[in-house]
């Protein structure tokens, strides 16, 4: 018999270890799951944030005592996207129950202060603690606050004072939108779930066919074949990177379809992930499904059991978490030895790439090469533990 | 033909397999019988390259077992102890997937993987997924899987082991069609009745050592035992399992 070549048992280990993963339901469930996750979650989250921005854009503010100050509830007519309605019988409780995000009283003794010249009361009704409800607040003090400069300049021009004189400071506030901030710090949650889903990707595979065809027992009989042991250990981490891969290439591409589904323009939000962006995403993100998947493969092989390999890999999939983590509360700058550190290397390639700006070729060829490497060498050192008798034959 | 020579090899403090020697002949049925624990299976796997032996010389034909396993696992079919299955692939998914890696493809693999079927009666079952298999099923499957290649040389470890008596005869008929055809057929059990009754000559190994070799009738003589049950027992120093008591 001729001798077989080694390149091509490993593809023949990674074409039946494909298809027997790709006949698991379970486990292309939960892959199926881990693609979908990311992009809903985050457009959901979107969308919830356009429906905040439109509702304090246009905004009903109940007034109880309208009766008292014509004058003031006309002006606050008058402002644009403002509308007035009767304000509830108990103001407080509404609130509490969030009928209402405000409501301002006006008190009984207002008309008559007000023509006294002295300070009228009106009570602004609002729940602080209540992050929904403080973009509508917000403009309701803000609209008050110029209502009562307003007045109080009226008053000094009749008494022949320059309004001027009292205000020292011109304060010009520079608008930044916190809807776009938010929108912004939720989309830099998406390089998370695309990492995340090459660890959850290549995971069910890299365990299965290790731990797992040890504890099956075939494992013993596939080694019988005069195959040298690198070529099925590649064979297997291959496999299992290409499902990661997969897994990477439809979750960007669900990604790159969420503007389609929100109205971020409305928002004056850019955000794009055109065929370019497409392109750097897989560039950064591809090599480094070789790395997590033979990492994955490694440590499943010396696990103990089957069971022992999985709860490995729940906590190899915080790996990818971390980076998102560290950034969402300090922010993680663009230091080159970072292309050195697998995972970390790609997580600020695609934050750059999606955020419009992406990183010298040199930095996506670094990262490739340092993930392909790393992967060579967890395949080889695997490639020993499988001579191992002792991790061949469990413990 | 397979000749293993001085094999040892220690697991620790435990020397499991010492100085084992025995020559398995073409066209024969070599049985090696031994109590759970004796060393068989640690000496088939040194013989199918999947232990790398302390001590010793195996030969695979004229191929050095221990310098080149590769090329002796090229000659060898085998049935491990406890192997197992992939529960999700078909039976001919699992004929296929051996013989792809033993390098057959093509209509020669298509060939052989119907002759297998057709061998071992497998028609209804070719294209079920193993997962809801009998033990017999499975067996039968690992069976054809370790011959897709056509190797010359058969080692079974413990084949019967865990069959039901319908499967059992039909896994002595594989064994005795191989013999027939001029295979070398390495057979290990721990069921006496079983190994007496198919085998042309049998290597009775306890603890970890050659204790007796021969036919049947050269190992009743050997030990002035009529029956085969005393002669082992008196060889081994061991109670070995009864079929009787095995079926239990």
């Amino acid at each position: 018999m001729g001798r077989v070549k080694p390149l091509h048992q490993m593809l023949v280990v990674m074409r039946k270890e494909l298809k027997d993963s790709l006949r698991d339901r379970r486990a292309l469930f939960s892959i199926a799951f881990s693609i979908v996750v990311g992009p809903v979650l985050i457009g959901i989250m979107m969308n919830r944030i356009a429906d905040r921005q439109r509702e304090s854009e246009s905004v009903e503010i109940p007034v109880v005592g309208q009766q008292h100050a014509p004058a003031f509830v006309d002006w606050l007519r008058q402002q644009a996207g403002v509308s007035v309605i009767a304000g509830p019988q108990r103001p407080e409780q509404a609130v509490r129950d969030r009928l209402h995000d405000v409501v301002i009283v006006i008190t009984d003794d207002y008309a008559e202060k007000f023509r006294s010249s002295r300070p009228a009361t009106v009570r602004i009704v609002a729940d602080t603690s209540r992050n929904a409800a403080r973009p509508t607040l917000e403009r309701v003090r803000r609209l008050m606050q110029r209502y009562s400069a307003e007045i109080g300049a009226l008053r000094l021009i009749a008494r022949g004072v320059s309004p001027a004189g009292v205000t020292p400071l011109k304060l010009e506030e520079i608008e930044i939108s916190t809807a776009q901030q938010r929108a912004a710090q939720v989309l830099s949650f998406i390089p998370m779930f695309i990492i995340l889903a090459a660890f959850v990707g290549g995971m069910s595979i890299a365990t299965d066919s290790t731990a797992g065809e040890r504890e099956r027992g075939s494992l013993e009989s596939l080694l019988v074949n005069p195959a040298p042991r690198m070529a099925i250990v590649a064979g297997k981490c291959i496999a299992a990177a290409f499902i990661a891969m997969t897994a990477v290439v439809l979750t960007t591409t669900l990604s790159a379809n969420i503007p389609r589904f929100l109205p971020l323009q409305d928002m004056g939000i850019r955000f794009r992930i055109g065929r370019g962006e497409f392109l750097g995403v897989l560039a950064a993100m591809l090599p480094m499904c070789l790395f997590s998947a033979s990492l994955q493969a490694a440590v499943s092989t010396l696990a103990r059991s089957f069971k022992e390999a999985q709860s490995y890999m729940g906590v190899l999939v915080l790996l990818p978490m971390l980076p998102g983590m560290i950034s969402a509360v300090s922010t993680i700058g663009q230091e080159p030895w970072m292309y050195l550190v697998p995972v970390l290397g790609q997580h600020v390639l695609v934050m750059g790439v999606l955020g419009g700006r992406p990183e010298e070729w040199w930095a996506f060829v670094t990262a490739g090469l340092i993930a392909a490497l790393s992967a060579a060498l967890l395949i080889r050192t695997m490639t020993t533990l499988f001579k191992i008798e002792r991790i061949v034959f469990g413990r | 033909m397979i000749r293993v020579e001085g094999l040892r090899k220690r697991f620790g403090a435990v020397q499991a397999v010492d100085n084992v020697g025995f020559e398995a002949a073409d066209g024969a049925i070599t049985g090696i019988l031994g109590p759970n624990g004796a060393g068989k299976t640690t000496t088939l796997r040194m013989l199918y390259g999947v232990m790398k032996p302390d001590a010793g010389r195996i030969h695979v034909d004229d191929v050095d077992g221990v310098a080149t396993p590769q090329r002796a696992q090229e000659r060898l079919g085998v049935l491990p102890d406890g192997f197992g299955l992939y529960p999700r692939l078909t039976a001919r998914e699992h004929i296929r997937y051996f013989g792809e890696l033993q390098g057959i493809s093509g209509e020669r693999l298509r060939d052989r993987t119907e002759e297998l079927l057709r061998m071992l009666d497998m028609g209804a079952i070719a294209d079920r997924r193993t997962g809801g298999f009998s033990h017999g099923e499975r067996t039968k499957v690992a069976i054809a899987r370790a011959l897709v290649h056509g190797p010359r040389n058969v080692l079974l470890d413990e084949p019967t082991n865990g069959l039901d008596v319908m499967s059992t005869r039909a896994v002595r008929k594989i064994v005795r069609g191989l013999r027939e055809s001029g295979h070398c057929v390495v057979f290990s059990s721990h069921v006496m009745q079983e190994v007496s009754a198919l085998c042309d000559a049998i290597v009775v190994i306890a603890h970890g050592r050659v204790v007796a070799r021969g036919t049947p009738d050269e190992l009743r003589k050997q030990t002035g035992h009529d029956n085969l049950e005393d002669a082992f027992v008196a060889l081994a120093g061991v109670e070995l399992m009864t079929e009787d008591q095995w079926a239990e």
